[in-house]
C-alpha cells in the first residue's frame, strides 16, 4: 500500500485543526463561526505548504540513491508504519469529537476531559512514536522523511498563531484592533 | 501554605469605591516566595513596572483581558453556558410559577468578560423576560465585556462596581469560578449579603473539589492556555476550590435554603467539573424541584450531604 495519500489527508486535516487551535482563545465573541472557519483554512493553507517539505525530502532521497526501487520500498514501509499510530490517534480524536458534539453536556464534558484535552497535549508524543515506527519498518531514510513530516505538522499551529493571532485581541487596550 | 492566585494579587480594587489601587511588584513577589510559589513569583517578576516599582496598570489590564479571553475557551469547550442554563432555566420557571411580580433580573457577580451573560443573551436560554446584568470590580474586564456585547448586539449590560450595590435589585445572583476567591469568613459574608438583599435565589458555580481537579486543571490549562499566568492560576484555582461541606455551611444563612446540585458522590467527577451551590427562599424549593423534574434527585440539602463531603 502506498501511504502517501492517507498521510497527506491526515496531515491536511490536522493542519485545519491546528489553524483552529492557533485562533482559539483569541476572540471572546460568542458567535464566531466565520472566524473559526477562516482560522481552519489558514491552517490548511500553511499545512499544505509545509507538507511539501517532506514530499520534497522524499523525492530528494529517491533521486540521490542508486537503488531507487529498494529505497522506495523502504519509504513505503516506513510511511505505512508512520501512519499506524497517527491513524489510531486520529480515530480517537474523531470518536471524542463525535461524542463531544452529539452527546449532552455532561457526557461531552467527559469527552473533553478524557479525550480532547489530553489528546492535544500528546500530539508531539504521537508524532515521535510514528517516527520510531517508521525507523523500525523503513530504516533511516524513512525516519528522515517522517521526522521532517512530523516537524511540519507540529509547526502549523505556532506559525498560524504567530502570523495572524499573536497580537490579538485586547481591542480597547490595543487601539481597537479587531479580530481578523 | 496558602495557595495564591496571581490575578488576585496584581489587580487590587477598593471594594467600596471601585478605585484601582497601585500594586508594588516587589511586595507581590515577596508574598509568592513566602508562600513557596517560586514559579508564580517568577511570572510576576517579569511584569512591567514604573520607576517606583508599581505594576504598570495598562500592562496588567492587557494581561488580564488576554488571560480571560483564553479562559473563555475553557468555558466554551466545557459547555458551561448549557450547564448553567440547565439549572437556571428551572430556577426562573420556579420563580415565575411562584407568582413573582416585577422584572426578573439575573446578576452575574464577578462576571469577568461576561461570557455567561453574553451566552445567555445570545441563546435566549432563560427567555426574553429575564434582564441580564454582569458586574465586576475590574474596570478593564467590564469595558471589554461591554464592547463584546455591543459588537454582537446582545441584549445584556455590564456594570463596574459592587454587585450588591446596584440601584436595581437582582432576582437571582449567579457566578462562575468566583467562590474559591472568598476565604474564611468572607465566604459566609458573601452569602449573607445576598440573603440580606431582595434576591429570591443565588446559584454559584465553582470547581468541584475533587482529587482529580488539580490534575485536570493542569492538563487543560497546559493544553489550552498560552500565558503562564493563566496556567498558574488555573491550577491554583482547583487547589483552592471549596469542598461541598464548606460551601453548604457557608451558604446556610438566615432566610435561605442552601442546596447543592450534583455534589460529590452523586456526580461523576469526569462529567462534572463545576457544580453549583444554590440558595433559594424556602418557598421556592418545591417549585424548583418540580421544574427540575427527574434532575431534582441531584439537588440535595445539608441533611443529605453527610457522608458525601470530602
Amino acid at each position: 500500500m502506498n501511504p502517501a495519500l492517507p498521510l497527506a489527508a491526515l496531515g491536511l486535516i490536522d493542519a485545519a485543526f491546528s489553524g483552529f487551535r492557533a485562533f482559539a482563545g483569541r476572540d471572546a465573541r460568542i458567535r464566531k463561526a466565520r472566524a473559526v472557519a477562516r482560522a481552519a483554512s489558514r491552517g490548511l493553507a500553511v499545512g499544505a505548504a509545509l507538507l511539501l517539505v517532506p514530499v520534497l525530502t522524499a523525492l530528494g532521497v529517491l533521486l540521490s540513491v542508486d537503488d531507487q526501487t529498494r529505497t522506495y520500498a523502504a519509504l513505503s514501509a516506513g510511511g505505512t508504519a508512520f501512519l499506524l499510530p497517527l491513524t489510531l490517534y486520529a480515530a480517537t480524536v474523531a470518536l471524542s469529537l463525535t461524542a463531544y458534539f452529539v452527546l449532552p453536556f455532561r457526557a461531552s464534558t467527559l469527552a473533553m476531559v478524557m479525550g480532547l484535552g489530553p489528546l492535544t497535549l500528546i500530539r508531539p508524543l504521537v508524532v515521535a512514536l510514528a517516527c520510531l515506527n517508521a525507523l523500525a519498518d523503513g530504516g533511516w531514510t524513512a525516519l528522515l522523511v517522517g521526522t521532517v513530516a512530523g516537524a511540519a505538522v507540529l509547526c502549523v499551529e505556532p506559525l498560524v498563531h504567530r502570523r495572524w493571532y499573536a497580537a490579538l485581541p485586547l481591542p480597547d487596550l490595543l487601539g481597537r484592533a479587531r479580530p481578523a | 501554605m496558602p495557595h495564591l492566585e496571581i490575578s488576585d494579587l496584581i489587580t487590587v480594587t477598593d471594594p467600596a469605591g471601585g478605585t484601582r489601587l497601585p500594586v508594588g511588584r516587589a511586595a507581590v513577589v515577596r508574598r509568592l516566595v513566602e508562600s513557596g510559589d517560586l514559579r508564580g513569583a517568577r511570572i510576576v517578576a517579569a511584569l512591567p513596572v514604573d520607576p517606583g516599582g508599581v505594576l504598570d496598570p495598562v500592562a496588567v489590564d492587557r494581561l488580564m483581558v488576554g488571560v480571560h479571553t483564553e479562559l473563555q475557551r475553557l468555558s466554551e469547550e466545557l459547555r458551561i453556558g448549557e450547564r448553567l442554563a440547565h439549572v437556571l432555566g428551572p430556577l426562573f420557571t420556579a420563580i415565575r410559577a411562584s407568582g413573582h411580580a416585577g422584572p426578573l433580573r439575573l446578576v452575574d457577580v464577578g462576571c469577568g468578560l461576561g461570557y455567561l451573560v453574553r451566552w445567555l443573551a445570545a441563546t435566549g436560554a432563560l427567555g426574553p423576560d429575564v434582564e441580564l446584568v454582569g458586574v465586576d470590580l475590574d474596570a478593564a474586564l467590564v469595558d471589554e465585556a461591554d464592547r463584546l456585547a455591543r459588537d454582537e448586539g446582545l441584549a445584556c449590560r455590564f456594570v463596574h462596581g459592587n454587585a450588591f450595590d446596584l440601584p436595581e435589585a437582582a432576582t437571582v445572583f449567579v457566578s462562575t469560578g468566583v467562590l474559591h476567591h472568598f476565604r474564611g469568613p468572607a465566604l459566609a459574608e458573601f452569602f449573607r449579603a445576598q440573603a440580606a438583599s431582595p434576591a429570591l435565589a443565588f446559584c454559584h458555580y465553582d470547581i468541584a473539589a475533587t482529587r482529580l481537579a488539580p490534575i485536570g486543571a493542569w492538563i487543560f490549562h497546559r493544553a489550552r492556555m498560552r500565558h503562564p499566568l493563566g496556567r498558574h492560576d488555573g491550577v491554583v484555582s482547583a487547589l483552592r476550590a471549596h469542598d461541598d461541606a464548606t460551601l453548604m455551611r457557608a451558604a446556610a444563612v438566615p432566610g435561605i435554603r442552601p442546596l447543592l446540585y450534583e455534589p460529590r458522590g452523586l456526580a461523576n467527577p469526569f462529567c462534572t467539573t463545576l457544580r453549583p451551590v444554590l440558595g433559594v427562599r424556602p418557598q421556592l424549593e418545591e417549585p424548583l424541584r418540580l421544574a427540575l423534574g427527574r434532575a431534582s434527585r441531584r439537588l440535595v440539602g445539608p441533611e443529605r450531604l453527610t457522608g458525601t463531603a470530602r
